[in-house]
C-alpha cells in the first residue's frame, strides 16, 4: 500500500495523540458471573478458572477471573434505563448497517472524538494486545483511549483509505493495568 | 476439543522444553455455524448486520455469507495462548492482522510456532508466529506473539505480570 495524504486532512492529523477521558467501561456492578459465562462460552473456552470457585481459589489468581480481552467489550453494553441506540438507529435509517448509526447515536463518556472523514466503510485492520493482570469477579473496569496513529494509504485499486490506530488501556478500581489493546481500523 | 478437565490438569510447559522451530499443539475449532457467529454477536452486543443478517451480508454488502467477527478472532488467539501457558506461564502479548474471511462451514486451526527464545530477568520468553488457518490452508489471521514460561529451577513468572525492563 502506498502512502498518500489526500484523505489525511490537518483536522485528522491533529487527532494523533489525543486522549479521551478515563471512564468506567463496566456497568456499575462490575465484572459479573453471568456475563462472564456468556462470553467464555462464545469463545468456547471451558476453563474452570472462569467458573469453578473452589478450583480458581487454588490457582495463582486466588479466585474466579475473566479473560483480559473481556474488558474491551464491557463498554458496548447498553445500561438499563438508557436510551436504546439500536431502535433509534433503525428508526433514523431502516437500512442502517447495525454498527455505524448505532455507535454514533451513543454519547459515551470516554469516547474519542470522531474522525472527520467522509470515508464510511469500516474494516478491522489488526489488533495488538498486551496482558498484565486478569479481571476478577466484582472488579470495576476503567478504560482510557487515545489515537496512537492515523495514516493515509492508497490501495492497489487506487482508492484512498485511512488506517486509524487507537490504544486503549484498561485498569481496575485499584488503577492496576489489566491489558492494553491497540486496534487498527480501516476507513475507506 | 479442549475440556475443562484438560485445563484443570494441564501440565506446565517449561522454557527448556521449547526449541526454535517447534510447533505448539494446535486448537481446532469448527465447523463454524451461523449460530456460533450469532452467539458471539449477542455476547458482546455487536449489532453489525454482516454477522447475522444473511440477506444484508450477501445482497447489500456483496459478501459470500455472514462473517465471523474480527473481535471473535481477537478473543480466540489470546485464549489459545493462555492454554499453552497454563498453569503458571503467561501469554504476554499478541498482534495479528485480519486477512481472509471466516464463514459458516469453515473449520479453523489455531496454531503457533516458536521463532525465537531468550532469557531475561530469570524468565523464559518464547516468540511465536501465530495464526488461524482455514481447512483450505488459507491463513485468516497471521500474527506474532510472545509468551513467558518458567525456567526449570528458576523463579516463578510474576503475577500480575511485570514486563522486563527495555534494553
Amino acid at each position: 500500500m502506498a502512502e498518500t495524504k489526500g484523505v489525511l486532512s490537518d483536522d485528522i492529523r491533529a487527532l494523533i495523540g489525543v486522549a479521551a477521558e478515563k471512564a468506567e467501561a463496566s456497568l456499575p456492578w462490575g465484572v459479573e458471573r453471568e456475563g462472564l459465562r456468556i462470553f467464555t462460552q462464545a469463545i468456547m473456552d471451558p476453563d474452570p478458572r472462569y467458573w469453578d470457585d473452589a478450583f480458581a481459589r487454588t490457582t495463582k489468581f486466588g479466585g474466579i477471573v475473566a479473560p483480559p480481552i473481556y474488558c474491551s467489550y464491557l463498554d458496548r453494553k447498553i445500561a438499563p434505563g438508557s436510551d436504546d441506540p439500536v431502535t433509534r438507529a433503525f428508526q433514523e435509517d431502516p437500512e442502517c448497517d447495525g454498527i455505524g448509526g448505532v455507535k454514533e447515536s451513543v454519547d459515551r463518556p470516554g469516547a474519542l472524538p470522531p474522525v472527520p472523514t467522509e470515508l464510511k466503510r469500516i474494516l478491522n485492520g489488526g489488533n495488538e494486545i498486551e496482558v498484565y493482570k486478569y479481571p476478577r469477579l466484582g472488579d470495576r473496569i476503567f478504560s482510557q483511549a487515545r489515537y496512537a496513529d492515523i495514516k493515509a494509504r492508497q490501495t492497489k485499486d487506487g482508492s484512498e483509505m485511512l488506517v486509524i490506530t487507537t490504544e486503549t488501556t484498561y485498569t481496575n478500581q485499584d488503577d492496576e493495568v489489566l491489558c492494553i489493546l491497540r486496534a487498527s481500523i480501516i476507513r475507506r | 476439543m479442549v475440556t475443562a478437565e484438560d485445563l484443570r490438569n494441564r501440565t506446565q510447559t517449561y522454557y527448556d522444553d521449547v526449541e526454535v522451530g517447534n510447533e505448539m499443539p494446535p486448537l481446532v475449532i469448527g465447523p463454524i455455524t451461523p449460530t456460533h457467529i450469532f452467539r458471539w454477536s449477542a455476547a458482546i452486543e455487536n449489532w453489525h448486520r454482516i454477522h447475522y443478517d444473511q440477506s444484508y451480508a450477501v445482497y447489500h454488502e456483496g459478501l459470500p455469507n455472514i462473517l465471523a467477527q474480527g473481535s471473535w478472532k481477537q478473543s480466540i488467539l489470546p485464549r489459545y495462548l493462555k492454554d499453552l501457558c497454563l498453569p503458571d506461564g503467561w501469554a504476554w502479548k499478541v498482534s495479528f492482522q485480519h486477512r481472509a474471511m471466516i464463514v459458516p462451514g469453515d473449520t479453523i486451526t489455531v496454531w503457533a510456532a516458536a521463532t525465537g527464545k531468550y532469557e531475561k530477568e530469570g524468565l523464559g520468553f518464547i516468540d511465536l508466529d501465530v495464526g488461524m488457518r482455514l481447512q483450505s490452508d488459507i491463513e485468516t489471521c497471521p500474527g506474532k506473539a510472545t509468551i513467558v514460561l518458567p525456567i526449570r529451577g528458576g523463579r516463578p513468572v510474576p503475577y500480575p505480570f511485570v514486563a522486563p525492563a527495555a534494553k
